[in-house]
């Protein structure tokens, strides 16, 4: 399904053109394209307490949760009950709420799971004994466990490894927030901003504005170093933000954002998504999972209302994405969820748990196969990785490897995912499978560096 | 005189027909002279730009846009202060008679921060009235009226939001950076908050009392890092942000303690993971080269009890620190190969963690790179690093090692060797554009433009004491080339020279500040290109900024500065200066 025909086309479709058609640029250029599915990764900055958010419900495995979080414990009955999952699992309650005054959503988190649109993937994570934020979230973001100097995230090396893409894309990759992710290290390609409405020179004396945005043009585009094309590329930006966004949005099929900046954080890419302009893969950042401290007791507290926050943001998301027909985003939006590593089992004397090693991953698609996956490692103590925290047993990038290739077309998991070479679908999203494509990639093509800045979009 | 003066015709069109010229390519592909009337000249060309972020055949420009070596004044008052403001740079070549003579000199003078005087700030200081800032030069008092006044609310002003104290302290480090003459200590005092970064809304408590912490850090920037570490370790904000004030023996919380392995002192490149404490190597002095989970856990039990006093247990209700020692974990520890035996007296056993982690080489190695990333290079050279990390360890225990770690690296000659390998964070761009247009902006309470400016100022994304991980906002130019950082520094400096107050002043008064003589375009470009950059553009850039000032009238006559045209465009091409790539490099 992912085969490049419409180069010939799109090489045709000269810059002036393609500018000149605006907004239709794209229904123009890839109309009924081979390749359009979009990835979203949500990175939650700080280590999701994965253990509360989908938590056992029954067996064994709640005596030793309910023994090791007599505070934490979200409970079977009551006002904050856990909603089932499965007769094994449960959801935590957040998942299902919205604050007073808000409005009805038309689905939560936990109606999509119902209706098969999430799949959850059960301790996942990376091989490496380090519980330290800024490392973990480097190693996983830049897609290279253990190592940190890697020049170029992993979604930088899918942009640039996808052979099914067209060679002009308006806006290929975008970056919510005020810093840009680490998986999109080493990016020339990519929008970073937090609205289209700020996104913009429209400022000083009126009428010199013009004249001096084309200075400023000449001044970055007329010589070459790493500031110049850094500005280049942001001014081209601009020129796209402008083109492109006329105005407010309003969001369709009902979704309700929360009018918080994660969810106008959500909201900007739904938006980018809809005006066609050729967005692969967009991130965004929702940090302070680090609840070291006042996690929340039976089932409330901060913590539920932080998986509130973000359950709503999720499924507006979705919501917004999911039309009929040509405005069925939904269908080819793949959402992933993510976090740097899990809480530890065991709950702390404040009421917070430190931080642990295996953690949820979710998946929310209009192609999700929906249910629950991975390999559950059980929470006895001799299941226990190190004795204390939920163990891995599933790699992280052999989540994201599937969505890849399923949904992305990309099999080049040598280029994207050096290293890693135990790939098996485990059946998260629909969509066919390619022969992975293993091999060095990485060094051969340049993308090391001496970078050892180890720098990290940490928001915890 | 409108004939020769009128803005091209494309500057008078609307919003909406604006638009239409970028859908139409025009605008966005810089070819907007094409629709300029024919007198026009036409601007340098440049490659056409497409509007799309991937598109085949994009071409590089065959220009070499790295920029040159300035003197020296510029590459020091860039880098150990937040730029020249009108004088400084004669000021700086007055101190000796080569480049290396006045680094000298001037280094000397900055890391001994009380020697200059500051009557120019203070003055601002106190026109701003402030009720928060600098109340007592003594740690402990200060914390104590912060705590009474906007914990327990009894500000005499009536001022009693936690909000109070954080919204002053954050004009205040504007006032200090823009106005100070201490310029490096200010430096420091920015490098060693984000140090030991803590983040301000975490709470009201420590919104309240992270004032304290910026004392605590101005007090000692110069000083000794073992002291700096303690006196950090020990204040109710980082106790608070930390999570170590609940930390106890029945329940000890290791927030602090990773934090303090990994982020204050040895770094994670000094982490081995999770192996046992006798798999850890040792080196030639017999001390583990790094550390590992366990000792992370074995020091949580060593700080617990470090807490502060906040109205449980008898303790007083101060905000001062308070060790409970039934909150402590008594019996043995073992930390970086040190035995810690039961029944230490209060506090030995988080000191003992200290000195082991202030004497470790590899704080010194993790602190003098962070130090060289700041003051040089994103990527500083290791001999530097190398230089500055054998002073700090070798005199970890003097009373000034600090000042002799920075001189270090400020009289290593790579410091005047290397530039443009670092971007301006958006504060400095903000702070030095505010410096080098000489600005006359008190920042104060309860003020629309001061909320106006901070507003833009919040959008670069270097919202000031907000970052909300411990390890604090980036240092790298990865972080700050990128768009959301451009975008909103562009739009705040073209923002800043039209910024004026209820009468019409301009804060930033380009054209006051343009010497009578100073008419014609091309000595427009120059004055002020000289007076924002201190050095001069590439010829193809100034003509850039000449064809803009000129609008094809010859760059050698006069222009009216009675024309208000003029005098808009006479401020926007100082914003353009401000927006150059030669505004931004360190």
């Amino acid at each position: 399904m992912h085969r490049p025909t419409r180069r010939g086309f799109i090489t045709g479709c000269s810059a002036a053109v393609a500018a000149y058609a605006g907004t239709s640029f794209n229904t123009l250029a890839f109309g009924g394209s081979d390749n359009d599915d979009i990835l979203i990764s949500v990175f939650l900055r700080g280590g999701l307490d994965g253990l509360n958010l989908v938590l056992p419900i029954a067996g064994s495995d709640r005596g030793h949760y309910e023994t090791a979080r007599p505070n934490l414990t979200v409970p079977l009955t009551g006002a904050n009950a856990a909603l089932p999952l499965n007769a094994q699992f449960g959801f935590h309650p957040g998942t299902n709420s919205w604050p007073d005054g808000t409005g009805t959503p038309p689905a939560t988190l936990y109606d999509l799971y119902q209706d098969n649109k999430l799949s959850l993937v059960l301790a996942t994570g990376m091989d490496q004994d380090n519980r330290s934020h800024f490392d973990s979230m480097s190693f996983m973001e830049l897609g290279t466990p253990g190592v940190l100097t890697t020049a170029s995230g992993w979604l930088t090396r899918h942009l640039l490894s996808a052979s099914n893409l067209p060679p002009e894309l308006i806006m290929p990759a975008l970056a919510v927030g005020n810093l840009q992710q680490a998986s999109l290290r080493g990016s020339t390609e990519a929008v970073g901003m937090t609205s289209p409405d700020s996104f913009s020179l429209n400022i000083g004396p009126f009428d010199w504005r013009d004249a001096q945005r084309v200075a400023l043009r000449n001044l970055y585009s007329g010589a070459d170093s790493w500031l110049h094309q850094a500005g280049s590329e942001t001014l081209d930006a601009i020129d796209i933000i402008e083109l492109n966004s006329d105005g407010g949005y309003t969001p369709a099929n009902g979704a309700i954002y929360p009018n918080t900046t994660f969810g106008r954080h959500l909201e900007t890419i739904a938006r980018m998504i809809k005006l066609d302009i050729g967005l692969q893969v967009a991130t965004v950042d929702y940090g302070g999972w680090d609840t070291h401290n006042g996690q929340g007791s039976d089932g409330g507290g901060y913590f539920f209302t932080h998986v509130e926050e973000l359950s709503r943001g999720l499924a507006a998301l979705y919501t917004d994405l999911n039309g009929s027909g040509g405005q069925n985003y939904a269908q080819r939006t793949t959402i992933t969820v993510k976090s740097e590593f899990g809480r530890r089992l065991r709950e702390n004397a404040d009421r917070g748990a430190d931080h642990g090693h295996g953690n949820l991953m979710m998946v929310l698609s209009g192609q999700a196969t929906g249910g629950i996956h991975g390999t559950w490692p059980g929470l006895a103590n001799d299941q226990l990785y190190q004795g204390a925290d939920l163990e891995v047993t599933t790699d992280y990038r052999r989540v994201l490897s599937e969505i890849l290739i399923r949904r992305l077309g990309n099999p080049n998991l040598g280029e994207i995912f050096p290293g890693y070479s135990d790939y098996a679908p485990l059946g998260v999203v629909n969509g066919t499978d390619l022969t992975p494509i293993f091999g060095e990639g990485i060094s051969s093509d340049g993308f090391e560096s001496g970078d050892t800045s180890a720098w990290s979009t940490a928001v915890g | 005189m409108g004939d020769v003066l009128d803005p091209p015709e494309l500057s008078s069109t609307s919003t909406a027909d604006r638009r239409q010229l970028l859908r139409q390519g025009l605008l966005a592909a810089g070819a907007l002279t094409v629709v300029g009337t024919a007198s026009r000249p036409a601007h340098a060309t440049v490659p056409p730009s497409a509007v799309a972020m991937r598109r085949p055949g994009r071409v590089t420009p065959v220009r070499d846009g790295t920029p040159g070596l300035p003197e020296a004044a510029i590459v020091a008052l860039n880098r150990m202060g937040f730029g020249p403001r009108p004088g400084d740079v004669a000021a700086f070549n007055a101190l000796g008679g080569s480049p290396e003579a006045r680094l000298a000199a001037y280094v000397s003078q900055q890391t001994q921060p009380a020697s200059i005087d500051d009557t120019e700030l203070q003055g601002r200081l106190n026109a701003a009235g402030f009720e928060s800032v600098d109340l007592s030069a003594n740690p402990d008092t200060y914390l104590a009226t912060l705590w009474d006044w906007y914990v327990n609310d009894n500000a005499p002003s009536g001022n009693t939001s936690s909000n109070w104290p954080r919204d002053e302290l954050t004009r205040a480090t504007f006032l200090r950076a823009m106005y100070s003459r201490r310029q490096l200590q200010e430096v420091m005092v920015d490098f060693w908050l984000n140090h030991f970064n803590v983040y301000i809304n975490d709470s009201s408590f420590v919104r309240a009392t992270y004032p304290h912490l910026d004392l605590i850090v101005r007090q000692n920037a110069f000083g000794n890092f073992r002291t700096l570490l303690e006196a950090v370790s020990r204040s109710s904000a980082m106790l608070y942000y930390l999570d170590n004030y609940t930390s106890s023996n029945a329940g000890p919380n290791e927030n602090f303690s990773r934090e303090l392995f990994e982020l204050h002192t040895l770094g994670s490149e000094n982490y081995l993971g999770t192996l046992e404490q006798n798999q850890v190597p040792t080196d030639v002095d017999g001390r583990p080269v790094g550390y590992v989970d366990a000792d992370v856990f074995e020091s949580t039990r060593c700080f617990t009890g470090w807490s502060f006093s906040q109205g449980i247990e008898g303790d007083g209700d101060t905000g001062l620190f308070y060790y409970r020692p039934s909150w402590h974990d008594r019996f043995q520890k073992t930390v970086l190969g040190v035995f810690i035996p039961q029944d230490q007296d209060e506090l030995v056993d988080g000191r003992t963690v200290l000195d082991g982690l202030a004497s470790h080489p590899g704080t010194g190695r993790h602190i003098a790179r962070k130090l060289c990333r700041r003051l040089i290079a994103d990527q500083p050279p290791q001999s530097v690093v190398d230089a500055a990390a054998a002073v700090f360890t070798d005199q970890w225990q003097a009373p000034d090692q600090l000042a002799q770690v920075v001189q270090t690296i400020l009289l290593a000659p790579e410091l005047l060797a290397t530039w443009g390998e670092k971007v301006k964070r958006p504060f400095e761009v903000a702070v030095s554009a505010l410096r080098a247009g000489e600005a006359d902006f008190t920042l104060k309470m309860e003020d629309a433009d001061t909320s106006s400016f901070l507003g833009r100022f919040d959008d670069t994304g270097q919202e000031l004491f907000t970052w909300p991980a411990p390890n604090g906002f980036p240092d790298v130019r990865q972080a700050w080339m990128r768009m959301t950082p451009r975008v909103m520094s562009w739009r705040l400096c073209t923002w800043l020279i039209d910024f004026d107050d209820d009468q019409g002043r301009f804060y930033l008064d380009v054209l006051g500040q343009t010497p009578g003589s100073v008419r014609s375009a091309n000595q427009l470009a120059d004055f002020w290109i000289d007076r924002l950059l201190g050095r001069t553009m590439q010829p193809e850039d100034r003509a850039q900024i000449v064809q803009f000032m000129a609008q094809g009238i010859n760059p050698d006559f006069d222009l009216n500065f009675n024309d208000d045209d003029t005098r808009d465009r006479v401020r926007s091409m100082a914003g353009l200066i401000m927006m150059s790539p030669d505004f931004l490099w360190r």
